[in-house]
């Protein structure tokens, strides 16, 4: 003959053995669930929150090293534009001398060439003066056939070229 | 006709101390669903990697929908009672649920839901009597007026009771009338088709109501018993 409980009632044994039941129910969920998913959940949260930071890290560092080229960029320029500006006034400068120079060697050879002129002119000149002066005393010589002492003479005509040049 | 018994919890055999301590039927079925809780507990967690796929995401999901509704209904900082929550929540629901595999459901024994329900109890006035102290705790049973005291120690005692019998009633109650579907269906069919050799009517009629009174009723039972509990605890804890 099968023994049964009765239906609707309750005995102190049953209700510890229950209750036993249900403690190690709990450990077990608690040890063997929630342990290692807990465990799991904060592994991946602090790996999410480590990434961040290296992440944030990283933008921090390519900030800074913006910061660096657009420095460094601005300070090769300005080199670049003074390197420039000093170039262009020594060409400048330079070009001014030269120009200078040459002027001045103008000048000079306009100068040489003046007195050169003048000499060659006041050469010119005497010779003419003297062929002038030789042929007006043949001719007067010729003309007058009177021999008038030449040198008396000599005297006369340059007397005359001189009054008249 | 007379082979209808609805009886209580069947004793396997008793253990001859203490005037004999009767091993039942709802204990066996209680230590197997405890056993496959623990094999599923051990399924869901093992190899678990750090990117969630299948059962780790089932396992971790879980978990996270039970912390969720403690923090909703106990209020922040009560995480420690999640892994009780999810215990009663899975055992109410396995050991409801235990029917479907031709066993006596666990939780259709008083012994088992009154069990929880005096834990939930014992929760409810330690929580009560560390928050409140216990001064605060016993001049809440003069609220609003000291005459109010008989009525509010009656429903602080009622709390356990029509914890248990509520789960227990359904489940209870669910037993009776499958059985009595059951017996019901064998008689009418031996009544029209008699003349078959097996009871045809107890095919597919019980399966419909047995997804009401097992599945419906089992996942209902144990989340309003879980909610009940978080609920009362949760007051207890509220420092007012």
């Amino acid at each position: 003959m099968e023994l049964f409980q009765s239906f609707v009632g309750f005995s102190p044994w049953e209700l510890i053995v229950t209750i036993c039941n249900t403690l190690i129910t709990f450990l077990i969920i608690k040890k063997f669930l929630y342990k290692p998913v807990r465990k799991m959940l904060a592994q991946r949260e602090e790996e999410v929150q480590s990434m961040y930071s290296e992440a944030e890290n990283a933008q921090t560092e390519a900030e800074k090293l913006r910061a660096e080229y657009t420095e460094r960029l601005a300070k090769a320029k300005e080199e670049a534009a003074s390197i420039t500006k000093s170039a262009t006034h020594r060409a400048t400068v330079r070009g001014e001398e030269i120009l200078k120079e040459a002027s001045q060697q103008a000048a000079d050879m306009v100068k040489k060439a003046e007195t050169s002129i003048e000499q060659e002119r006041k050469k010119a000149m005497n010779e003419i003066k003297d062929e002038i002066t030789g042929l007006s005393v043949m001719i007067a010589s010729k003309v007058i056939e009177k021999d008038i002492n030449e040198d008396d003479h000599k005297r006369m005509i340059e007397d005359f070229i001189s009054k008249v040049g | 006709m007379g082979d209808i018994a609805i009886n209580g919890p069947r004793v396997l055999f008793e253990i001859p101390i203490l005037g004999g301590l009767p091993i039942t039927e709802t204990m066996r079925n209680a230590w197997i669903v405890m056993l496959f809780i623990l094999c599923l507990c051990l399924f869901l967690t093992s190899r678990m990697e750090k990117v969630p796929k299948g059962k780790q995401a089932i396992a971790e999901k879980a978990v996270q929908m039970i912390d969720n509704l403690v923090d909703g209904t106990m209020g922040p900082g009560c995480r420690g009672f999640s892994p009780y929550i999810a215990t009663l929540l899975m055992f109410s629901f396995c050991g409801s649920l235990a029917s479907l595999f031709f066993m006596r459901p666990v939780t259709g024994d008083l012994n088992t839901t009154l069990g929880w329900a005096l834990i939930t109890f014992v929760l409810i006035i330690v929580n009560n009597i560390k928050y409140k102290g216990v001064g605060g705790y016993l001049k809440g049973f003069l609220q609003p007026i000291f005459v109010m005291a008989p009525l509010n120690v009656l429903s602080e005692v009622a709390t356990p009771v029509s914890m248990s019998f509520r789960h227990f009633g359904n489940i209870a109650g669910g037993l009776v009338i499958t059985t009595l579907l059951l017996a019901a269906l064998k008689a009418l069919s031996g009544f029209v088709l008699g003349f078959l050799p097996v009871p045809l009517l107890q095919i597919g009629i019980p399966g419909v109501l047995s997804l009401y009174f097992d599945v419906f009723t089992s996942a209902m039972q144990a989340f309003i018993f879980s909610m009940l509990t978080m609920s009362y605890v949760g007051n207890a804890r509220s420092a007012d």
